[in-house]
């Protein structure tokens, strides 16, 4: 990273790639869409600071989902109170046709797990390996299959749609 | 819904896409979000290092040169009070910066963030504590005018003091309260991610 325009390209880029998962990320963590938008740009707030120390040692994927999840836990937890839970499918009924229903209860059903469990099945759910969850939360790649084994099963029908 | 992999998957990842535009203004909100908060800090710093170039050394001056032991005695506390409201800042503001999200692994950032708010929680608790010596320097100038001057201007002096003592503590200590009801959580999310799994 040599100047700043370098790093502005880069940050434009990593936004580019990224930006439809860190939404994703968002939408399990924040119910109204102003907290989402405020998460997300905390997120790309911590990977602009980080950026300069990125020297490409660990997989730019697996660095950005730490960054994520780590601003996500955080950003949670400095959360005066937690508000009543807003529909998702009501507050983006605006693009409702586009929208899979499905993913919207998919979405629902992940932001009601605890956070543990949120973390490792928001991970598995963008597609990164056990070996890569491990690398992201520090948690054995054996202990992460057990539990997403169990998370998996709590997706079924009955617990997703009360 | 199922538990099949990739049909979960392909569910999870159908949301719509996000337009250029849009990305380039969330960028520009990014960086001026960036350059607001080290604008932020740099006032912050520049508050403590005229509190260390300016106020202490009058302080000290008038700690050494007062008119009488009394005068002396209470800049000397209020010298060692600011020097210690000033350290107290800079902890603050380093423990600030040291928590926050970076790219470690989760467990060792929510095991170092809970520890900074630990650290900053105590600091906030104890402000009373660590504040006393400027009030007690004020309380021993409210004595030296009920000595010298009048009762009127001591009893003033002493019910300033003790009320800007009392709300320091309270508001500081309020403080505290949030930023400990932050560390319980992250505690929380720590041990649920550390749950190990039977099933």
């Amino acid at each position: 990273m040599h100047t700043e325009h370098d790093r502005v390209t880069r940050f434009a880029a990593l936004m580019a790639d990224y930006e439809r998962p860190m939404r994703r990320l968002c939408s399990a963590y924040a119910d109204r869409a102003a907290d989402r938008d405020d998460l997300f740009q905390e997120i790309f707030l911590a990977v602009w600071r980080a950026l300069p120390a990125f020297r490409g040692e660990a997989s730019e994927r697996t660095w950005l989902y730490r960054i994520a999840h780590n601003v996500a836990l955080t950003w949670q937890a400095r959360q005066r109170r937690r508000e009543a839970r807003e529909s998702p499918l009501t507050e983006q009924s605006g693009v409702a046709a586009e929208v899979d229903v499905r993913a919207l209860e998919l979405q629902r059903a992940v932001a009601r797990m605890r956070p543990g469990d949120r973390t490792l099945v928001l991970l598995w759910l963008e597609g990164l390996s056990a070996a890569e969850i491990e690398d992201v939360t520090g948690i054995k790649a054996a202990t992460v299959a057990v539990r997403l084994s169990r998370i998996r099963k709590s997706l079924r029908p009955n617990e997703v749609m009360p | 819904m199922t538990d099949d992999a990739s049909v979960l998957q392909a569910a999870w990842m159908s949301s719509p896409p996000t337009s250029g535009d849009q990305r380039r203004t969330t960028v520009d909100l990014i960086l001026e979000r960036d350059r607001a908060s080290r604008l932020r800090e740099r006032r912050q710093q520049i508050g403590a290092v005229i509190v260390m170039l300016l106020l202490v050394p009058v302080l000290v001056w008038a700690a050494v040169y007062g008119i009488s032991p009394l005068v002396r005695t209470a800049y000397a506390l209020m010298t060692v009070g600011c020097v210690a409201g000033v350290a107290a800042q800079w902890f603050f503001l380093d423990g600030s910066r040291r928590a926050l999200p970076g790219p470690s692994d989760t467990r060792s950032q929510l095991r170092n963030s809970a520890f900074m708010l630990e650290c900053q929680g105590w600091l906030a608790r104890t402000a009373a504590l660590w504040s006393a010596p400027v009030f007690v320097g004020v309380l021993l100038i409210g004595l030296w005018l009920y000595r010298e001057r009048s009762a009127a201007e001591a009893v003033a002096l002493f019910a300033l003091d003790v009320g800007v003592w009392i709300a320091t503590g309270i508001f500081v200590g309020r403080a505290g309260s949030v930023l400990a009801r932050r560390r319980r959580q992250l505690e929380d999310a720590l041990s649920d991610l550390d749950a190990r799994d039977s099933a």
